[in-house]
């Protein structure tokens, strides 16, 4: 059956490295299967209860780190989908923020907002992501949850509320005081340490009431009812205030904020209530589809069971259970044993098994519904593919992929790090299409190729990490390219007669830019000047010299070439003459006609304290980036620019150093444009230089 | 026609002559009108007959996105460069885009001082040779006095041209007369223009020219299609 779309969450945590993001997702694990644990022992002499706590989650450590687990708390189905650990901007990390549709920003009472809370911050925002804050660690020594919402206010921009106040801290820190319903809440129910609510502690009760003002101020923004009945001093409805929260954590606009302790399970169970009041359902968020059939215009999808199925794979594992694929499916039901299409590979597949990931074990079930996160089993796919039913021709995704723009060698330490590298590149180029690999015909190295050197560098990093395979790496080359200036007529004889059969072929024309396509040919040849078999013998000698630019060696692009003359001899000319001819002429013409090297530039974007903004001008100044625009928000600004490629290795050193850590930067392949001349002549030395060492 | 033709045929070299010169370096001017009638258009415009003629602007404004502004800029360019039938179009533009650098703000309340500290960094660590700025969408109904104060001398200790819009709302300003919301500052400001919808025609009126006399009509108007300065037919 699948499940009612209003009952389902799907929520990611993001953290700081040490706030306890992994000791709250235990615990969260541990307190929603508890509550399916009693009903089911109900009765049965309190098995669950002599469980060792710490053993359970042992037990499902391995599953936390599944890319989407199933949990249920009360009524509510929420999918906690695993934010990958790096927090570059890589496609794996933007897909995971896709299939979001909450989050909970944990942080820690003591340390507080850290860099790495700005970052996934920043990554939340971009992706309009709704999410509510769970100051963690308020048993700790220094705990300050006050100072923290204060931080989430002037360094994150957020309109941080607190809906709890803390009862004790430190190593008092004992249970909260909801400020809704105005009751105290222990955790000391029982053995599993359920909740208690009592009545607020005397001595808390005058800082309790200032906060509730406080929260309702803030709250009456998203409400005009509660706004009136404040005004008026009257009795506010529980219901009133919990919708005014919705409204204004869903529209971006609040985030209300939770205390609490993960690790002395504290504060866990009413952080959940929240994420089902709160955080929201799939329906709440409007999704968009690109149209193929319509130059990619944006479509809405629209979550409902009735509708034909849309789903993307955000995820591959290679776990205990074979290959599996997570999907998100964002419109339909998809079904066990029914068919879909792979916009991507064209193909068609049948789902076979049908899974859904929970803490501790795996679930067949035979059909997922809209908004819901599943896994398929055995399907020949990449991430981001998007699977719809035969006939629609929707993406999730760009079908755009751009060309990579930089390569770097790659080569094993040793042996055993050979095998692991073949197995993680076989992986990576599956899991993300603008990260290429292949071996280079002329030094036999793996080259790996990539969107930048960032995007590389996570990589290498991940091999390590995940494949165990240690590489060492050779210095990364620009993908530049070749293109011409100006129209140029050739007109090019080939003749050999060097005994056996000779070869002839004359061929003429002109060669122009071309701004339409990288490459086209034309023949205007009239009157039989060139024999119609050998015409295509001249496009594929024009083409062979693409590859391979005299100026630097790299591919040439934005050519037109018109063959409108030429000659050939009934017996020495033959398909090998005419593309020998093809080449040369090609050459020959290519260096009258002005040539001259593009670079890739990239889009780049950085982001840090309005304070660093000066370095940050002159960082990019400095590598001939033309800066775009700037955009200032309180303290943070983003500055926007185009820079060449090859002026940004060493970058993210740089900015570090001179931002004190505290600013980041993204980039994105943007365009190709002609080098300067000076920078030119460089690089074609250098380019001769090799050569003549060959 | 070449971008030097081009910029000396500009209509806006009629505001220069009846300015006395134009606005010069270390000054400050406003162009004045109701809500949604095309300061933008006509401060885009000065901005860029700026750009033609080599000089570096930064572009300051208050909205959500850069992109909406560089828009402007690539509309207001493509009419003038369609207009006068522009050679070289695309390497004109590109040469323009690098000496102009738009700095957004889209905090609620940022300060004045906040913003002038950003503009400073951009013109110390990159943009040495800026000429000229231009703020579009600053709210003049705020401690304009103060602010004004501090603008007139950053202008003079930048040596830069400052261009402001300002937009007033339910008053009926009359011929010659400049609109209520700039008066308390109008010590700092050497010249003042008004934006006006007479009829079909959005007349553009010279109001405060340094310490000069106004004599005459400026005969520009804001041509309604192009969106440009232009001349009153």
């Amino acid at each position: 059956m699948a499940k009612d779309i209003a009952t389902m969450r799907n929520i990611g945590i993001s953290a700081h490295i040490d706030s306890g993001k992994t000791t709250l997702t235990e615990r969260i694990l541990f307190f929603c299967n508890r509550i399916h644990a009693i009903h089911e022992v109900r009765g049965k002499d309190g098995v669950g209860a002599t469980m060792d706590s710490m053993e359970l989650e042992k037990e499902r450590g391995i599953t936390i780190a599944s890319a989407a687990t199933n949990v249920q708390w009360g009524n509510i189905d929420i999918n906690i989908i695993d934010t990958p650990g790096h927090v570059d901007f890589t496609i794996e990390v933007e897909r995971a923020l896709r299939v979001l549709d909450g989050a909970i920003l944990v942080l820690c009472s003591v340390a507080g907002v850290q860099s790495q809370s700005i970052t996934v911050d920043r990554q939340l925002k971009r992706y309009n992501v709704p999410r509510v804050a769970f100051i963690n660690k308020c048993d700790r020594t220094g705990a300050n949850p006050y100072r923290v919402a204060e931080q989430l206010r002037e360094k994150l921009n957020l309109n941080s509320v607190m809906m709890q106040v803390p009862i004790g801290l430190e190593e008092k820190h004992i249970g909260v005081v909801d400020l809704i319903t105005m009751k105290a809440i222990y955790f000391d129910a029982n053995d599993d340490h359920g909740v208690r609510y009592d009545s607020i502690p005397s001595e808390l009760e005058s800082e309790v009431a200032e906060k509730r003002e406080i929260m309702l101020d803030a709250l009456s923004m998203f409400n005009e009812e509660l706004m009136e009945l404040m005004m008026e001093e009257q009795e506010i409805p529980e219901q009133l205030i919990h919708d005014a929260v919705r409204k204004g954590t869903l529209d971006l606009e609040l985030c209300p904020v939770f205390v609490g302790s993960a690790y002395k399970n504290k504060g866990v169970q009413p952080l959940l209530d929240a994420v089902e009041a709160y955080l929201p359902c799939p329906t709440d968020i409007e999704n968009k589809a690109l149209d193929l059939d319509n130059n990619e215009e944006e479509v809405i999808l629209e979550s409902v069971n009735d509708k034909p199925p849309v789903a993307l794979a955000f995820k591959l594992e290679d776990g205990q259970y074979g290959q599996l694929t997570y999907i998100r499916v964002y419109q339909g039901l998809v079904k066990k044993g029914s068919e879909l299409y792979n916009i991507r590979s064209k193909k068609k597949f049948k789902v076979g098994r049908l899974v859904r990931m929970h803490s501790n074990n795996m679930e067949d079930i035979t059909e997922a519904g809209s908004g819901d996160i599943v896994a398929l089993f055995g399907i020949e796919c990449a991430s981001g593919d998007t699977f719809v039913q035969n006939g629609l021709n929707l993406s999730m995704t760009s079908m755009y992929v751009p060309e990579p723009v930089i390569s770097l060698s790659i080569e094993p330490k040793d042996k055993s790090s050979s095998d692991k590298m073949a197995k993680a590149l076989n992986r990576f180029t599956k899991e993300d299409p603008t990260f290429r690999t292949y071996v280079d015909d002329e030094s036999n190295q793996t080259i790996v190729q990539g969107m930048g050197e960032l995007h590389l560098e996570v990589y290498i990093e991940r091999m390590k990490r995940e494949y165990d395979a240690e590489v060492m790496t050779g210095a990364p080359q620009v993908a530049y390219r070749e293109a011409i200036s100006q129209k140029v007529d050739f007109n090019y004889t080939h003749k050999k007669q060097t005994g056996g059969s000779g070869q002839y072929a004359r061929i003429a024309g002109f060669m122009e830019p071309n701004e339409e396509s990288d490459y086209e040919f034309v023949s205007q040849i009239k009157g039989g000047a060139i024999p119609t078999e050998y015409i295509p013998s001249c496009d594929k000698g024009f083409q062979a010299a693409l590859g391979k630019g005299s100026l630097v060696g790299h591919p040439i692009v934005g050519i037109k070439m018109t063959i409108n003359d030429g000659q050939y001899h009934a017996v020495d000319s033959s398909d090998q003459a005419f593309q020998t001819a093809g080449r040369a002429a090609f050459r020959e013409a290519y260096m009258k006609a002005k040539p001259i090297i593009l670079e890739p530039i990239m889009r780049v974007s950085v982001e840090g304290p309005t304070e660093f903004q000066g370095n940050i001008f002159g960082s990019i100044n400095q590598r001939r980036g033309i800066i775009i625009g700037s955009t200032d928000e309180g303290n943070n600004c983003t500055v926007e620019a185009d820079v060449p490629l090859s002026e940004m290795f060493g970058y993210s050193t740089v900015l570090r150093s001179s931002t004190q850590g505290k600013a980041e930067f993204t980039m994105e392949f943007a365009k190709y444009s002609k080098v300067p001349t000076s920078i030119s002549e460089e690089l074609i030395k250098e380019f001769e230089e090799k050569n003549k060492k060959k | 026609m070449v971008k030097a033709e081009l910029t000396k045929k500009s209509p806006l070299r009629i505001l220069e002559k009846a300015t006395h010169g134009g606005l010069g370096k270390g000054n400050i001017a406003v162009i004045a009108s109701k809500r949604g009638i095309g300061k933008t258009a006509c401060l885009v415009h000065i901005a860029t007959d700026k750009l033609m003629r080599d000089k570096h602007v930064i572009h300051v404004s208050y909205s959500s996105r850069t992109d909406h502004i560089i828009n402007w800029y690539e509309d207001i360019f493509k009419e003038i460069s369609l207009k006068r039938e522009l050679e070289d179009a695309m390497e004109v533009h590109d040469e323009l885009i690098k000496n102009r650098v738009i700095m957004n703000f889209n905090q609620d309340g940022v300060s004045m001082d906040q913003v002038l500290n950003s503009v400073k960094a951009m013109i110390e660590n990159g943009q040495k040779s800026t000429d000229a700025i231009v703020i579009d969408g600053y709210d003049f109904s705020k401690d304009c006095t103060d602010n004004m104060t501090r603008v007139k001398k950053f202008a003079k200790e930048l040596n830069l041209e400052i261009w402001f819009t300002d937009s007033y709302e339910g008053e009926v300003v009359s011929e010659g007369d400049i609109p209520s919301n700039l008066k308390c500052c109008e010590e700092f400001l050497s010249i003042i223009m008004v934006l006006k919808n007479d009829g079909e025609v959005m007349n553009l009126n010279l109001v405060k020219d340094h310490d000069n006399k106004i004599s005459e009509d400026l005969s520009l108007i804001l041509d309604s299609k192009t969106l440009l300065i232009a001349r009153k037919s």
